[in-house]
């Protein structure tokens, strides 16, 4: 057998857990042994990957149970194995899956949408660096140019609308979080899920944060973006919004270290040791 | 075949892998390692916390990258965006060693299996891999140290066996070879046969560096498995490998692999200390 048949066959029989005697009568091992010795590289390939869904989706995990979620990941793999030969984008087709898998979208209708929350998570930790705006550099802006000034989101910053409490349901199954049963199911959420510091951080945005960052990420002029907000949303309040969203270094700035004079006091948003390298090579 | 660009030479000392459960205390305060082993595919995303951490020290430590799907015996070739990528990796990290395996982790279809999988030791075979370590010595500039395969399975068809295999492979490719004793051992433990026989047929003066872990054992019916799963403390027998390695290659860097329930790191650091104990020895007897 070429090897490129071999190695075809030889993963079918990984993903799909079926036999193939054409594979196995090429062993050398005793026949008797040889399902079991090609199942270690079976068990291998699932512990791997299963793994690495595990890693990605506790919560998806929690709500439905180890063995529930094993089953359906095993299906997942079977389905959808890797593409690439890196696993940190590995699962980004799970909330999908989740959506199409009957027995547990039937019951579950929100359990797509968690795994999407968890989904953006992962996205936000391995995200490429870059230095967020602060007060210092934004007061820096001549006024004139503070209209058509193009804010944009840190490439971390990931924007999630759902018609399910979905941040509720994850922060109920967090260590310190909220009551599962105090969870309203009729409310829709709209999240923001950024990394801050080296760690991923979310919280609920109002109708106009929304809106306003909705806008930055369409590559919106500020003054364009605070009057959709608004628009949107008749309590909006831009520099109170304004306030937090620098607070969470979620913002970035245009032009970085060219074109705006830095004050002499600005320690601007290199918060902690680890963001301060940037990633010379990643972009 | 491609000069190696040191930064710094890896000295012939025991090494650790650098893994995220001891981040904190890497970041905190120098640490007794006398370098540092990284699993290149873990490096590859745009940015993170991970990333960071090694960012900052790299600089400290000695850097060997160990990569694990670069799938050099795919039928179908190499991933080229993936040997670009590990390109740029490398241009950044300057490490003094890179390696990959004797093994297959793509499909002709390209599905990434995330396992290191058996090849059949035949001239298809050589071909094949001689040809994709050309392509990656040429796409990464830089001189691959091969390892030898941990095996559960082995194939009928054979031109070589796999001693013969590596040393043909390093002659033709000019390549290194990473030498795993515990991957030596578990493989002559599932074959049966002798862990020392191979170091008489290996292509010895290639080895650049070595590696030691634990492993886990599995019935099967009709008898018994080793599983090279780098979740323990090396074995007794493993360490007796070390010295018969060792007594044939002289000092070498030898890493400690423990990439499962990965212990506090003292106790890590306790078995790279043992492995130093060795390489004195070793180095004792060369001298």
């Amino acid at each position: 057998m070429k090897l490129a048949e071999l190695q075809t066959r030889w993963a079918r029989c990984l993903l799909e857990g079926g036999s193939d005697p054409a594979v196995l009568d090429l062993l050398a091992d005793p026949p008797e042994q040889r399902e079991r010795r090609l199942a270690v590289y079976r068990n291998n390939v699932r512990h791997a990957l299963a793994s690495v869904l595990e890693a990605a989706f506790p919560v998806v995990r929690q709500l439905i149970g180890a063995e529930c979620f094993t089953a359906a990941m095993l299906a997942f793999v079977a389905r959808h194995p890797p593409g690439q030969p890196v696993l940190y984008g590995y699962g980004d087709r799970l909330p999908a899956f989740l959506a199409e898998f009957s027995p547990l979208a039937q019951p579950l209708p929100w359990l797509s949408d968690i795994a999407r929350l968890e989904w953006a998570r992962n996205e936000a930790l391995f995200a490429a660096e870059e230095e967020p705006l602060t007060p210092a550099r934004l007061a820096a802006v001549p006024p004139a140019e503070l209209p058509g000034l193009g804010v944009r989101l840190h490439p971390s910053a990931r924007l999630l609308e759902s018609i399910w409490p979905v941040h509720a349901i994850w922060d109920a199954h967090q260590a310190g979080g909220g009551a599962v049963d105090a969870v309203d199911l009729d409310r829709a959420e709209s999240v923001l899920i950024w990394r801050q510091a080296g760690a991923v951080r979310q919280r609920l945005l109002t109708p106009g944060e929304s809106a306003l960052l909705v806008s930055f990420a369409a590559d919106r002029p500020l003054a364009e973006a605070v009057e959709t907000a608004a628009g949107r949303d008749s309590r909006f309040d831009f520099p109170a919004a304004l306030a937090r969203l620098l607070d969470a270094g979620v913002l970035v700035g245009p032009g970085r270290e060219t074109g705006l004079q830095l004050r002499a006091d600005s320690d601007g948003g290199i918060a902690d040791e680890l963001t301060a390298g940037r990633m010379r090579g990643s972009r | 075949m491609p000069q190696t660009r040191n930064r710094a030479a890896l000295p012939p000392q025991a090494g650790i892998g650098l893994r995220h459960p001891h981040l904190p205390a890497f970041l905190a305060a120098p640490q007794p390692a006398a370098w540092l082993e990284v699993h290149s595919e873990n490096y590859l995303a745009p940015g993170g916390p991970r990333a960071a951490a090694l960012e900052r020290l790299r600089g400290d430590y000695p850097l060997s990258c160990h990569g694990v799907a670069l799938s050099l015996g795919s039928a179908r070739g190499l991933d080229r965006a993936h040997l670009a990528r590990l390109r740029a990796l490398y241009d950044r990290l300057e490490p003094a060693l890179i390696s990959e395996h004797l093994a297959w982790s793509v499909t002709p279809g390209g599905v990434f299996l995330a396992d290191l999988l058996p090849l059949p030791y035949t001239q298809e075979t050589f071909e094949t891999l001689a040809a994709n370590i050309d392509l990656a010595h040429d796409v990464l500039g830089r001189r691959l140290l091969i390892e030898n395969p941990s095996a559960y399975a082995r194939f009928r068809e054979a031109d070589w066996d796999e001693a013969e295999f590596l040393t043909e492979l390093t002659r033709r490719t000019g390549c290194g070879l990473l030498l795993d004793v515990n991957n030596l051992y578990v493989s002559a433990a599932n074959q049966g046969g002798d862990p020392k026989a191979p170091l008489e047929r290996l292509p010895l003066a290639a080895v650049e560096e070595i590696h030691i872990a634990g492993h886990a054992r599995v019935t099967v019916a009709g008898g018994e498995l080793l599983i090279d799963d780098h979740g323990s403390a090396v074995a007794g027998p493993v360490w007796e490998l070390l010295a018969a390695a060792l007594a044939r290659t002289g000092p070498k860097p030898v890493l400690v692999e423990w990439d499962t329930d990965i212990p506090a790191l003292p106790v890590l650091l306790a078995q790279a200390e043992r492995a130093e104990r060795y390489l004195r020895e070793a180095s004792d007897e060369a001298g």
